[in-house]
């Protein structure tokens, strides 16, 4: 099966063998963000944050771990010369390693924003319907920031490389967090007991967006320009 | 014209440190090529190009049929590789590796893979982090093996195993060889096993192929000479001879290697007056050393 030169059912296999290799770590990593939510919703200003800060530290942690794990450790583990010998291109390895990444990160990301969402949604004490739009733009960050990482860590393939983006993208996220925070319109609606969707924060997500789809593109572009695999 | 499973055309490829310079090279179908040479000589570069992972500078690359590196996916259906610093997922079981091999290559052979298992010695259920470096390269061996490929590419796949676990892999070599139409590549420095499973030879060093010839008829062109050089007499230089200037001066004994074998040669030594003392053949070793040494020294005559 094969459509505009990518045999999709290679790719495929390629993207459930990812899936397999890190099913355990995910397993954890879904039972710990569980806990953060309960934490969240246990009524408490105190549970709330530390369920909050769980759940922002896994999800950063997650990313980490992928990229690492099924980008960065292909190599420094000599598993990539094994992939490459299968009657793959490279633009087929490229897919398959962003789709693997892009999926097994976004479910326990949708699994978990939606959570902790639905929990801001339920007015608790300690949370508030108006923080949603904020909550969206920060676990949106860190979803633009995952891509980055996986970016730098796929066009790189160096482990000095990546654990540099990583550490940019950990210092912009408390940029974003102070940033967005401080931002008039998120904060003047931010401790109300309504969600209000306004033009900075449907901006923002915008912004987000956009910067998946360039990034993601970039990696693509990138890795097209590549002459040397192994 | 021969059939040819691979075609390398002028092909060059620059690095900052190393030039793989205007390299020629062809894999008939169903031959069995060694390619011998040193560490940084080139030959996991040229591997590497023939299975399309590093692009060439320059020249062309066709593998059974499929322009590289652009048609590397529909080549590489047809081929396997096996390299020595090649490692599978040490979290899975040797069944996981045959079974997720089996889902890509529908020519894959689990009789053969069975057979194969027996006799390295392998248990499908262990995982691959418990397994020795001579396990896991004949776990990556069978997974090549098993799925059948018409072009077999081996990088240095003995390197670093015991005599036992090297003698199990070129057993399954040989049996591989058995099937006429399969085409093997095998690089490695170990000359012994390239002696003992090739049908053709091919010497690289410095980025550049050297030699490249039929083993047998490598191997019956190569001789040493033993002559006893009498006070006065000096030894003629016939071509493709080397040697004479590496001996001590003045000394009687003196050996000289040719790569253009005749009997002729002899007539030669004794009619300036020379005896031949012994003509011998040499190992594989030999060759490649006496090459590469005298293309360094540019001492061929």
């Amino acid at each position: 099966m094969s459509n505009a030169g990518i045999d999709w059912t290679l790719v495929q296999l390629l993207v459930q063998k990812d899936w397999f290799f890190m099913r355990k770590p995910l397993a954890v990593y879904l039972a710990l963000g569980a806990f953060g939510l309960f934490l969240m919703s246990a009524g408490s200003e105190g549970t709330f944050y530390a369920g909050s800060v769980l759940l922002l530290t896994l999800l950063i942690s997650l990313g980490i771990h992928l990229v690492m794990a099924t980008v960065i450790e292909e190599r420094t583990h000599q598993t990539l010369a094994f992939v490459m010998s299968l009657p793959i291109s490279p633009r087929e390895y490229t897919t398959a390693k962003i789709l693997a990444n892009l999926t097994i990160f976004a479910i326990p990301w949708l699994i978990l924003m939606t959570g902790s969402l639905a929990i801001l949604g339920f007015g608790l004490e300690g949370a508030g319907l108006g923080l949603i739009p904020f909550a969206a733009v920060i676990l949106m960050e860190i979803f633009v920031a995952y891509c980055f990482v996986l970016a730098v860590g796929l066009i790189s393939e160096s482990q000095g490389w990546t654990i540099a983006a990583i550490v940019t993208t950990n210092l912009l996220f408390q940029g974003v967090l102070y940033g967005v925070s401080h931002m008039e319109d998120m904060a003047s609606t931010m401790k109300g007991s309504q969600t209000v969707w306004n033009a900075t924060s449907i901006g923002l997500l915008g912004i987000e967006f956009a910067l998946i789809a360039i990034l993601v593109g970039a990696t693509f572009h990138f890795q097209g320009r590549k002459t040397d695999f192994i | 014209m021969t059939d040819l499973a691979a075609r390398l055309e002028g092909v060059g490829k620059s690095y900052p440190h190393f030039i793989l310079k205007d390299l020629n090279l062809e894999l008939p179908t169903g031959s069995v090529t060694g390619f011998i040479g040193r560490n940084g000589a080139g030959k996991s570069t040229t591997i590497r190009i023939l299975m399309g992972l590093v692009h060439h500078d320059r020249g062309s690359v066709t593998v059974l049929g499929q322009a590289m590196p652009m048609r590397q996916a529909a080549a590489k259906r047809d081929m396997g590789f096996v390299s020595e610093d090649m490692r599978l997922y040490k979290a899975a079981t040797l069944a996981w590796h045959m079974e997720f091999i089996q889902s890509v290559f529908p020519t894959w052979d689990q009789a053969y893979a069975d057979t194969l298992m027996k006799r390295f010695d392998l248990q499908a259920a262990h995982p691959i982090k418990g397994l020795s470096h001579g396990q896991r390269v004949k776990a990556a061996l069978l997974l090549a093996l098993a799925r059948r490929p018409k072009l077999l590419v081996l990088d240095e796949p003995t390197t670093g195993l015991d005599p036992v676990a090297r003698h199990e892999v070129l057993a399954a070599l040989m049996e591989a060889i058995a099937d006429e139409s399969r085409t093997i590549l095998f690089s490695s420095q170990n000359t012994l096993d390239v002696e003992q499973i090739s049908d053709q030879i091919t010497f690289i060093d410095k980025g550049r192929i050297v030699e490249s010839g039929n083993k047998e008829e490598f191997l019956d062109r190569w001789r040493r000479f033993r002559l006893d050089v009498p006070r006065g007499a000096s030894v003629p230089v016939l071509p493709g001879t080397m040697g004479p200037g590496v001996n001590p001066p003045g000394s009687r004994l003196n050996v000289v290697v040719t790569n253009r074998f005749e009997m002729s040669m002899v007539a030669a030594y004794q009619a300036a007056g020379i005896t031949v003392q012994a003509i011998e053949p040499l190992t594989l070793e030999e060759i490649f050393v006496t090459t590469v040494m005298s293309k360094k020294e540019g001492a061929t005559q």
